[in-house]
């Protein structure tokens, strides 16, 4: 996948000399270019951590998740962020009733968006997999599912509803972490909440959309969910509160309740 | 007197040096950098670790450092692979926390390839600061990935 470099100096810099050539930070500017270009871990990456932390039971963690009857391609691909993520936690439960469900979801979301194409081998990847138990092999196609659909519309020149893939996915992954953490709140758990930067990320990409998107009611209450969650984040160790974790939950499960119920369109 | 053949052979090779000299030579796409990271890859993959579907890649200026900012959670090993489709480099890969400080290990060299391992010691963003530096080529391509379990 093609990617762009951001060209723009940070406070990092580097001296030399150091053991086995590592280079060590002394300030100033970073001598070279950022790479402006983020990619967000999928929820199993998270969820990797939980397994080893305790026990969650992740079929708790499940939710029915109804598509809507729409033909707004942001509704649409807020949902289909939201979906895949759901993939992820149907994984961790091994639920396979809920992961078929969800391949199909997949291609029907696929069919609305325009991207069958490139999303059907994915899907039927994805069932595939389940009925042999592949729960590895789910995970793959769930995360190249994600990936092909942002590039497909990022081809499409549809960086906008990319974008809403992308923060959709990660709102229903953390929504799923944090009622997890929250059953079981400890120091360990709690600071997998410390992603100030991929909050940020999200706020600047909302920012930089068209304005047509930054103001669609769902993304502008995203814009505004997240400022919330990048507040709840704050610290000055990385160590995250229990209220605050609920804070989070709270703000993902709000967000993601008008995602999947979005407001009748007036004037209909 | 040359022949009319011996003149056109001349004109044509003449053209193509002036071609080659013009032109940025070609030497290998990014998605061939990509391969060459899976291959990185592999050994990893069968010590359990799973690779992201996502990674970035690009072309730069030879020897050019470049930076990316990375979320990490403590708890999961991880894995970042550098590779590029330019023969005769040297890739340089480092993982550093917020304050500028090294954490990865490991180390691992190959032919176009260059890989460190990272237990991050907390869950946060982390720079993975690399370059590509070519012995003969003044651009090179670049694709990192990263794996983890």
């Amino acid at each position: 996948m093609p990617l762009l470099c951001g060209v723009f100096a940070t406070g990092l810099a580097f001296g030399q000399g150091s053991s086995a050539g590592v280079e060590k930070f002394e300030g100033g500017k970073f001598p070279g270019f950022v790479v402006d270009e983020v990619v967000v871990p999928v929820p199993s990456e998270i969820f990797a951590v939980l397994d080893k932390l305790g026990s969650p039971n992740w079929k708790d963690e499940l939710r029915k998740i109804k598509l809507p009857e729409t033909s707004d391609r942001i509704e649409l691909s807020l949902v289909f962020g939201d979906v895949v993520a759901e993939g992820f936690v149907a994984v961790q439960a091994q639920d396979k009733q809920t992961v078929e469900d969800i391949g199909r979801d997949v291609i029907n979301l696929a069919a609305s968006l325009g991207l069958t194409k490139a999303v059907r081998p994915h899907a039927q990847s994805i069932l595939d997999a389940v009925k042999k138990n592949d729960w590895k092999g789910v995970r793959k196609e769930l995360d190249q599912t994600q990936t092909t659909v942002r590039a497909s519309m990022q081809e499409m020149r549809d960086d906008d509803l990319s974008q809403c893939v992308s923060f959709a996915g990660w709102l229903r992954g953390t929504a799923s972490v944090t009622s997890v953490i929250s059953k079981a709140c400890t120091e360990d758990r709690a600071e997998l909440m410390n992603q100030p930067m991929l909050v940020e990320h999200f706020t600047k990409s909302i920012a930089g959309m068209s304005p047509s998107a930054r103001k669609h009611p769902s993304v502008a209450a995203i814009a505004k969910g997240l400022l919330k969650i990048r507040q709840d984040m704050e610290s000055k160790d990385g160590n995250i509160s229990q209220d605050k974790v609920n804070s989070i939950k709270a703000t993902c499960e709000e967000l993601l309740t008008l995602i999947n119920k979005p407001e009748p369109k007036k004037g209909k | 007197m040359p022949s009319m053949k011996t003149s056109l052979r001349s004109r044509v090779l003449v053209l193509t040096a002036a071609l080659a000299f013009i032109l940025p030579i070609a030497q290998g796409t990014v998605d061939e950098a990509h391969d060459y990271a899976m291959e990185a890859a592999t050994p990893f993959v069968e010590q359990g670790y799973t690779v992201r579907e996502d990674y970035w890649n690009g072309e730069v200026v030879s020897g050019q450092k470049l930076a990316i900012k990375h979320q990490l959670f403590k708890g999961n090993e991880y894995a970042f692979w550098l590779g590029t489709a330019n023969p005769d480099c040297e890739l340089e890969l480092a993982i550093l926390d917020v304050k500028g400080q090294p954490v990865h290990m490991e180390r691992k060299a190959a032919k176009q390839t260059v890989s460190v391992r990272v237990n991050p010691p907390k869950t946060g963003t982390y720079t993975v600061v690399f370059s590509v530096k070519s012995k003969t080529e003044r651009g090179v391509t670049w694709a990192l990935a990263y794996g983890y379990r």
